[in-house]
């Protein structure tokens, strides 16, 4: 009996061993070690896991060794395996403040540029990323627009309104919206990114008239507590007081957000580009992408423009790119996932904006609020993103800062010297 | 070789040693790496220089306002939980063990329910309960009449902690009611019907015959709640939303997160993380040192 109890206790230590064993890689496989972005009930996550599936059947020799994580947990993970020295080969990633800054930090960028097919993409379309306009990451697609201010047509029209072309007519329909039970701009200000990222990067530009107003205030160009900054954060008061943002906004979360704007509860909402896949259909097919309109003491020079970043994506880290045979590996696999069907099935998802693939020939019969999206793009001017160049505490205290202004417990003026001091510290 | 009581010292150690290797690897080595790591400006993803600094990073600590945020709001997690969470669910318990209730056994498994919810679940759920025209709202402009009203609790530093702490009730009063019926079960019933015989009220039987009893049980309890209340992150991470809710609730586990994953801005952000860790654990230690002094002198835990 105890010799059979022995045995069992051997199996149970040994198996799982074996067991884990079978999961990895065969021996003559190189193994790219991924971190990927997305969960098991997103899209993004679905069709990785679809992609490399595919993969591996095509490429027997090669093993995508990944780690799918999603939101605050890939980020932590980020920081977590670059502190313990288990850097990945390749990672979804980006070259700004929030999305390079862990690659940054460890010397883990690596530039890619003699790697980048131009037959395959545009060159154009890929931003410089650092000093030496090294490209450390293939963008999903173009420029990501963080401020769009989307517009329920069907519904502004009921009213009796059409597109605003001024702030003043904004304002103008703010009576009507509130006897009709409706919100004017529906923002998710409980989320303090939404602030900064989908409203104020907006605002700032356009008052003060210069597109990288933000990255030259991180530089130490222009000052946080510069009037037109004050003035900018002073907006938002505006917009509260006059009815165009209702001040229980900061109550609302980013899905309640979207959930007022899909159940026709607001005329406008404030968000990404990347928002615009998660908008009821029906909703979708009456709205509009705009940009703000023209407002109060608004530069000439910024007038219609947008806010973008350089969009995220797949790139190797200098790790992976310390072995020959791993990096075109890995490169192999980047074709693969930036492939025309993956990109255009990430267009038709809305995604992207538009694709970084050369010639690419965008489909007819892409959905409306997706051909909106792209006529944006090409259309506005871009400027600065906040959280691209303001990073740590001054990001959070400017994003905490805004939602104090809209409830009355700070002033602009006190939240832009908060900001000045946390970024010169 | 052969043990004081002739037994094999091989074994001994070939039983002992695997468990306690463990203990070393994942316990003690990562208190002693936090410790020397908070005497450092060490930051891994910037190679392997480092300097020794000293306290330098408990000085920044106890000159860091956010510090002293943080952990008021935690002192107040852990006044909730040991002064709500423990005397309702001992209230409860006892109610229960009285049947002074009909279907106690309803009651007990829909006190404990919450319980069985995953943190994070229950920290969206709340979160839902108290955003704009939510349920709370809802209830609060049905009862004014006016129907602009909102739940404003979670914008204000100074009251945020007030939902907070009624959803942290709901959740482990339940617990801690289990933990007081079960040894409740074992107070002998003979002394309980003396009491009654002798003209003992149901409130005289409790404080004088009850609470005593199970002194240690409160004391034991007590430590639980302590010590949960101060690594508390997950409810509070999950029932605020990112910016001013966040900030407003932060307690010391979210304080160390933010400093050391997301604060690329600081050098020194793990090492700064690893000194306010070090203080969430001294903290939690003279916490409970400070319970079982109390507990000591009250002669908690001699019922047994």
């Amino acid at each position: 009996m105890k010799r059979f109890i022995l045995v069992l206790m051997v199996l149970a230590l040994v198996v799982p061993a074996f067991a884990a064993g079978q999961k990895e890689a065969a021996p003559g496989q190189i193994v790219v070690k991924t971190m990927a972005y997305g969960d098991n009930s997103n899209p993004e996550g679905v069709n990785w896991v679809r992609i490399v599936d595919a993969f591996h059947k095509a490429n027997p020799g090669i093993k995508i060794d990944y780690e799918l994580l999603y939101d605050e947990a890939y980020h932590q993970k980020v920081a977590a395996r670059l502190a313990s020295g288990d850097v990945p080969h390749l990672a979804y990633m980006g070259a700004d403040a929030r999305w390079g800054a862990p690659w940054k930090e460890a010397s883990q960028q690596f530039d890619h540029r003699p790697f980048i097919d131009g037959k395959v993409f545009d060159l154009n379309l890929i931003p410089p990323m650092g000093p030496k306009n090294e490209i450390f990451v293939l963008p999903l697609g173009t420029s990501n627009i963080t401020t769009v201010l989307y517009m329920n047509e069907a519904l502004v029209k009921s009213l009796g309104f059409a597109e605003p072309k001024t702030y003043e007519d904004l304002v103008a329909m703010v009576p009507k919206a509130k006897a009709a039970g409706l919100e004017v701009v529906s923002i998710d200000g409980a989320d303090g990114w939404a602030w900064g990222s989908c409203y104020m990067s907006a605002i700032i530009a356009r008052l003060s008239g210069d597109a990288n107003w933000v990255s030259k205030a991180v530089a130490g160009q222009y000052k946080f507590t510069d009037q037109v900054f004050v003035d900018s954060l002073a907006m938002i008061t505006r917009m509260v007081k006059d009815g165009v943002i209702a001040e229980k906004s900061v109550l609302v979360d980013y899905g309640a957000n979207l959930s007022t704007f899909s159940n026709k509860k607001a005329l406008f909402v404030v968000q990404g580009q990347w928002a615009a896949g998660s908008i009821d259909p029906a909703v979708a097919d009456t709205t509009k992408m705009l940009a703000w309109p023209k407002l109060p003491g608004e530069k000439p020079a910024m007038a219609g423009s947008v806010a973008a970043a350089i969009q995220v994506g797949y790139g190797l880290t200098k790790a992976g790119a310390a072995d020959a045979k791993v990096r075109d590996a890995a490169l192999k696999f980047m074709m693969y996932f930036y492939s025309v069907e993956e990109t255009t099935l990430r267009l038709r998802e809305g995604a992207i904006v538009a694709p970084i693939l050369k010639n690419y020939q965008v489909p007819a019969d892409l959905p409306l609020i997706v051909k909106q999206k792209v006529s944006l793009a090409q259309s506005a001017k871009n400027t600065d993103v906040i959280d691209a160049f303001l990073g740590g505490a001054a990001n959070d205290a400017l994003n905490a800062g805004m939602q104090k202004i809209v409830t009355g417990a700070a002033t602009p003026a006190q939240v832009a010297a908060e900001v000045e001091k946390l970024l010169r510290k | 070789m052969r043990g004081r009581n002739g037994r094999n010292l091989p074994v001994y150690i070939g039983m002992v040693v695997p468990a306690l290797s463990i203990f070393l690897f994942i316990v003690a080595y990562p208190i002693i790496y936090s410790f020397w790591l908070s005497l450092t400006d060490f930051n891994p993803n910037r190679g392997g220089e480092w300097n020794f600094v000293g306290i330098a990073q408990y000085a920044k600590m106890f000159n860091d306002p956010n510090f002293w945020h943080a952990l008021k709001n935690n002192l107040i997690v852990v006044g909730v939980s040991v002064f709500g969470q423990i005397p309702l669910g001992f209230g409860l318990a006892y109610i229960l063990f009285r049947k002074h209730v009909r279907a106690s056994g309803f009651f007990q498994s829909m006190l404990f329910l919450p319980h069985f919810l995953s943190t994070i679940v229950i920290g969206i759920l709340w979160k839902r309960m108290f955003q704009a025209d939510g349920p709370v709202s809802t209830l609060l402009q049905y009862l004014s009449g006016d129907p602009s009203a909102q739940f404003t609790l979670m914008l204000r530093a100074e009251t945020v902690m007030y939902p907070i702490g009624f959803a942290l009730i709901w959740i482990y009063t339940g617990l801690y009611m289990v933990i007081f019926l079960a040894n409740l079960q074992k107070l002998d019933k003979e002394m309980l019907e003396a009491a009654q015989i002798d003209g003992a009220s149901e409130f005289q039987i409790f404080m004088r015959v009850v609470v005593p009893a199970l002194s240690g049980t409160i004391l034991v309890s007590s430590i639980l709640a302590i010590a949960g209340s101060l690594r508390g992150f997950d409810l509070i991470y999950s029932i605020t939303t990112q910016g001013l809710q966040r900030n407003n609730a932060m307690v010391l586990p979210i304080f160390m997160y933010q400093t050391a994953f997301q604060d690329f801005n600081n050098d020194s952000r793990f090492a700064y993380g690893a000194a306010i860790s070090n203080a969430i654990i001294l903290i939690s230690v003279s916490l409970i040192i400070i319970s079982n002094i109390i507990g000591k002198r009250l002669k908690a835990g001699e019922e047994n």
